[in-house]
């Protein structure tokens, strides 16, 4: 098992290494290497799963070995892979997903010139991901965290002539900066109050009181910053509608199934750190992030823009699974999310590559010409809109029956389950909207109509794959064992948390029932209001856009995030940077260049003394033997009797030295 | 001790004597096989030499099964210093063989003189590393001196080559009879040549300091000519100059190891008490020899990059780069700690990659452009990205920047200098201030080989790079990188190899 682990891990960065050097001189620019290695990857992950899945008891760790990485004196840091029940399932969840995309993605890029880098940075990425996965530790985590952003960055800007592809990779990289310093900050002190790394070790440490209370609040609330970064919550969302610049393979793997979730995943890894008042933070930043960005979603006429605003929505879900105790919850979410997500991407890209455009307003009527494209996309849309038996139902209800439970529980929390019905309910509208103006109705741009056409099969297949996993039923029966809750009684500090009593167990399967009816309800109040304002067009979008102009205002321009940030942050920033730039320029490039001079002319100047003194003494000395002896024989005498002469002229100056 | 008791323990030490044992019947074996081969670049003179080594590896490293001993009536001693030591003699020997056999400077010499030379060059470290005796010590330096003579004029018809030779001869005449003059004093103020009972004996009652002092000042004469140190290290930039360019890369390392190993040894055990519980030597009271060492390091460091800075030969270039860095891993020795040494060993072990590689990597363009000289040099990463891109890599070790090997090493004896406290903060920072000035002329070249237009009148056509070299450079150029990334394994090794026989 450890061997697989280490392969799974390892081949693609082999492919990565190989691709990116000489990818170019391959047969078919090397294509086939990350794509085979990563489902080489696949593969290798597929007993770690079943291992898993055989023995799904709560705490059971398929592989866990760490190596001493690095040692200073007394201080020791390990580096190590441990895969428990979590870790398998994103294992399958990253390798799968990662394989469709690289076979989706030879049909996608075909023609593409720089082809071969784009396979490797594909690969690049998808070794990172594995690596956060895998990692025993916090730090490592950290690494392969910027890691991860690294890959987005370089995949965002792959088509970087474009001035609002290269912007969009920076801002991406700038905005996920600013919730890295947190979530650095946060293992800061988790390493400097209790010394170790390791997650078992830190678990271990702060359940023996190593570190509790406000602190500890603190500490899960900073590393929480981390995730709200990289899976863009609330006010960190705005990279990810513009990362959709990227080409759309990139879109479905890393902004919609993988990079996005793996903040949550952190949040599931280190769960059991988080007090009471850290899950309440995370169940409210995720609140308004799922609310705001479903309603900005609504308004939208990029197919792509729409679905990353779905995306960070349905992030914001599963923070608050996981802020109201719902720890099954918000991780099966994530594990149905990036299926069905990425095949709405994936359906997405089809759509785009069949009629050269991203704007909904030229598309239309696309049903009958793209039949596999628009039957897997339904069934995406009818799995993101939670319409049972689709796998998003499952998922989705359960984190409204974790949030419904938690508002019983605290009736003052009670909002956070409305507005995640009303968002349940917005959804399916947003979704069935898209569909409906994509797929059904006239054609609205004749001549991109008639040159539409479907997609070839290394696009389509991973279309079905994905489809089939979007199905409700494959994930019932194991997946609550596998993703159960860790022991959360032998961590003394989170054991007083409100979620886990015992006592509350009636409200459970109160709140499950309750949760299913009305996301039943709200879902098919939002597909029915789609189908009147924009299949039978009964009600007038534009008219209630015109009446309601505010508001549409409001969304169009989503909630004036980037005019906030460029009027605050980002100016005083490139003010402050102005002016550092001038004290650098004038001060220190000065003084540096003060050394520089200073350096270079005392160089020159033993130059000088090793020509004109040493060299120059020798010469010279050969000269003056030559005046008194014989001429030819000088040259050589001369110079090593200077250097025997200047050693024992040395040993008298450290002789001399030694005797004061 | 009685005459039978003598020849029992010299008979009891040949099975911990096998290496060099077996290093000595290779050599025989050579000489008679190149007499019976007599065929101008045979291929078997090498290949023998290859797999000789190979034999005197699995011996070396049985050695660590026998355990720790003094042998041959405490004339050698046999322990985890010594080992670690060959092994890396070995390993220099074994990449220099491979250089050699590339090497287009040697081609159309007789080679199996040349092989057999560089074996007993390599069995006159192995004695160096393990003498604990100032007759061995000073037989061993002697045997290393006098073969590297013959080796650095291997190519006779050069006449730059027989110049260095002569120099090196010359002055190493000069620097032995210093050293001899000094390990007379110490005869005479101790009544013994064993280093073990120099230790007590000085320990033991209040000598003459200023004869001390003079005895050790001549003694490091001897040293420090091997490990090319200031004020001794005038011969090492026309030597390394006009020698075959692996023979340079072999003296860059060999020798200078084993001047380590032997500086180690001979400071530690003879002028110093150990103190087992906090890993630390004290020395003595009557001669504080730390503050000389410390000296002379910091005089190595500085004028080895400051001269290196005007260079314009690469060779010599590198060649006062390897003074400074033998300032560098003085460091080590000075503060007297297990911590110290570690870190000498460390770095030396680092060193090892990334002289070796930037020496080759001079070897591959000397042979394919004919010059050494940095002009010549411009615009090469185009014409020959892999040893350009490796020849990065050595370089920044060099330097000490991260990730590579060379930044940990360097990291280990800054942090071993610190923690000994206050005393030696001056050190640290020239040091430092050293490492900001070799950025400045490895930087010079990197410039001429990636920014650098290609000279008028070259053709910018790619260079051939046989896959023997790329094969070379990865050996070399992998762990350089590797080691910077995780040192764990290494670090162990050489934290393992502190302890020498404490006592006899």
């Amino acid at each position: 098992m450890i061997t697989n682990a280490i392969l799974i891990l390892l081949l693609p960065l082999f492919a990565f290494v190989v691709q990116i050097f000489i990818g170019k001189r391959l047969p078919r620019q090397g294509d086939w290497l990350p794509t085979g290695a990563i489902i080489c990857s696949f593969l290798l992950a597929l007993p770690i799963f079943f291992d898993a899945l055989s023995n799904y008891e709560a705490g059971h760790v398929v592989v866990q070995q760490s190596w001493e990485w690095l040692r200073f004196g007394n201080l020791e840091i390990t580096f190590g892979i441990y895969v428990d029940n979590l870790t398998s399932i994103m294992l399958i969840v990253v390798t799968l997903i990662s394989s469709l995309v690289h076979i989706y993605s030879i049909g996608y890029m075909q023609g593409d010139e720089r082809y071969s880098r784009y396979f490797a940075y594909l690969c690049l990425f998808s070794f990172a991901m594995l690596g956060l996965v895998l990692v025993d530790n916090f730090f490592g985590i950290y690494c392969f965290w910027e890691l991860v952003g690294l890959g987005s960055y370089l995949l965002i800007g792959f088509w970087f002539e474009k001035k609002s592809a290269s912007d969009a990779s920076k801002k991406a990289f700038i905005t996920n900066r600013v919730g890295d310093v947190g979530m650095f900050a946060g293992i800061m002190i988790i390493f400097s109050t209790l010394g170790v790394f390791g997650f078992t070790d830190v678990f271990t440490k702060i359940a023996d009181g190593g570190l509790s209370g406000t602190m500890l609040t603190v500490t899960g609330i900073l590393i929480f910053f981390g995730a709200i970064g990289k899976s863009a919550q609330f006010p960190l969302h705005v990279w990810l509608p513009d990362a959709m610049e990227g080409p759309t393979p990139v879109s479905a793997l890393i902004h919609a199934a993988t990079m996005v979730a793996a903040g949550v995943y952190m949040v599931g890894r280190t769960f059991v750190i988080y007090t009471e008042d850290a899950l309440l933070f995370i169940a409210i930043i995720g609140t308004i992030t799922a609310f705001m960005a479903a309603t900005i979603a609504i308004v939208q006429k990029d197919i792509k823009r729409v679905l990353a605003y779905s995306t960070i929505s349905q992030l914001g879900y599963m923070m608050v699974g996981l802020g109201t105790g719902g720890y099954t919850a918000g991780l099966f979410h994530l594990t149905t999310h990036a299926f069905f997500k990425a095949l709405l991407f994936l359906g997405s890209g089809s759509v785009i590559h069949a009629v050269h455009s991203q704007d909904m307003d030229d598309m239309g009527g696309l049903r009958k010409k793209m039949p596999i494209t628009f039957w897997t996309f339904l069934i995406g849309t009818l799995a993101l809109s939670g319409v049972p038996p689709f796998s998003g139902f499952w998922s989705k209800d359960a984190i409204l029956a974790s949030a419904l439970e938690f508002g019983m529980n605290h009736s003052a929390y009670m909002w956070i389950f409305v507005a995640m019905l009303l968002s349940a309910g917005i959804t399916a509208f947003y979704m069935f909207r898209l569909i409906f103006m994509t797929f059904t109705g006239q054609a609205k741009d004749q001549k991109k109509f008639d040159h539409a056409h479907e997609s070839p099969f290394t696009m389509t297949l991973p279309l079905v794959v994905l489809a089939v996993l979007s199905v409700g039923t494959i994930w019932w029966g194991w997946i609550e064992h596998l993703l159960a809750k860790p022991e959360l009684a032998t961590y003394a500090t989170v054991a007083v948390g409100a979620v886990e009593h015992s006592a509350e167990h009636g409200n459970a399967h109160l709140a499950h029932t309750i949760a299913l009816f009305s996301s039943i309800a709200v879902a098919g109040s939002g597909i029915l209001l789609a189908a009147v304002v924009y299949h039978w067009k009964k009600i007038s979008a534009e008219a209630w856009g015109s009446k309601l102009k505010p508001v549409y205002n409001l969304l169009w321009n989503k909630y004036y995030f980037d005019e906030m940030y460029e009027a605050t942050v980002i100016r005083a920033t490139l003010w402050k940077s102005r002016i550092f730039a001038a004290f650098d320029v004038k001060i220190i490039d000065g003084f540096v260049n003060g050394i520089a001079t200073v350096t270079s002319k005392f160089a020159s100047l033993q130059g000088a003394i090793d020509r004109v003194g040493v060299d120059g003494m020798v010469n010279g000395v050969a000269r003056v033997v030559g005046v008194f002896s014989n001429r030819l024989r000088t040259i050589q005498t001369g110079k090593i009797q200077t250097y025997i002469l200047m050693a024992l002229f040395a040993v008298l100056i450290l002789f001399v030295l030694q005797q004061f | 001790m009685a005459l039978s008791d003598i020849i029992r323990d010299n008979i009891n030490s040949l099975n911990y004597f096998l290496p060099e044992l077996l290093l000595t019947g290779l050599v025989l074996l050579m000489i008679i096989a190149d007499l019976l081969l007599k065929k101008e670049r045979s291929p078997w003179m090498s290949i023998i030499a290859l797999i000789g080594s190979g034999v005197v590896l699995f011996a070396i490293i049985n050695q660590y099964e026998l355990g720790s001993r003094s042998i041959f009536n405490n004339m050698l001693a046999v322990d985890e210093f010594s080992i670690f030591f060959k092994l890396l003699f070995l390993a220099t020997t074994i990449l220099v063989i491979f250089l050699s056999i590339a090497s287009v400077e040697l081609s159309g010499r007789s080679v199996g003189e040349y092989f057999t030379l560089l074996m007993i060059l390599t069995l006159g470290l192995f004695l160096m590393a393990s003498a604990t005796h100032m007759i061995t010590i000073f037989i061993a330096i002697e045997l290393v001196s006098i073969i590297s003579f013959a080796l650095v004029t291997y190519l006779k018809t050069r006449r730059r080559s027989s110049e260095a030779g002569l120099k090196y001869a010359i002055y190493g005449a000069f620097s032995s009879g210093l050293m001899l003059y000094g390990i007379s004093i110490l005869y005479g103020l101790t009544g013994t040549l064993n280093i073990y009972e120099i230790g007590e004996v000085l320990a033991g009652r209040d000598t003459n300091s200023l004869a001390l002092l003079i005895s050790v000042l001549l003694i490091m004469a001897g040293f420090g000519y091997k490990i090319a140190s200031v004020p001794f290290h005038f011969w090492s930039p026309d030597v390394y100059e006009g020698a075959p360019t692996p023979i340079t890369a072999f003296l860059s390392i060999g020798p200078k190891a084993a001047g380590f190993a032997v500086i180690i040894r001979f400071f530690n055990v003879a002028l110093s008490n150990y103190d087992g519980v906090a890993e630390q030597w004290l020395a003595l009271s009557n001669i504080n020899w730390p503050q000389i060492i410390a000296v002379i390091a910091a005089a190595t460091m500085t004028l080895g990059n400051l001269v290196a800075i005007a260079q314009d030969n690469v060779k010599r270039l590198l060649a006062y780069s390897s003074i400074a860095h033998a300032g560098y891993a003085l460091l080590g020795v000075v503060v007297l700690s297990s911590q110290g040494v570690y870190a000498t060993l460390f770095y030396l072990v680092v060193y090892y990659f990334m002289n070796l590689g930037a020496f080759f990597v001079v070897i591959i363009f000397q042979d394919i452009i004919g010059s050494e000289k940095i002009d010549d040099f411009k615009g090469l990463a185009s014409r020959a990205p892999i040893p350009a891109i490796a020849m990065g890599v050595f370089l920044f070790s060099l330097t000490g920047l991260p990730p590579t090997a060379g930044f940990i090493g360097k990291f280990y004896l800054f942090a071993a200098l610190i923690k000994a406290g206050p005393e030696f903060y001056w050190l640290a920072i020239v040091g430092l201030l050293n490492s900001v000035v070799a950025l400045y002329y490895y930087a010079r070249i990197l410039k001429a080989m990636f920014f650098d237009k290609i000279s008028e009148g070259v053709s910018p056509e790619p260079l051939k790079i046989s896959p023997y070299y790329v094969t070379l450079l990865a050996v070399l150029g992998i762990p350089t990188i590797l080691v910077g990334l995780y040192w764990a394994p290494l670090a162990n090794l050489a934290s393992h190899s502190v302890h020498f026989l404490p006592t006899f």
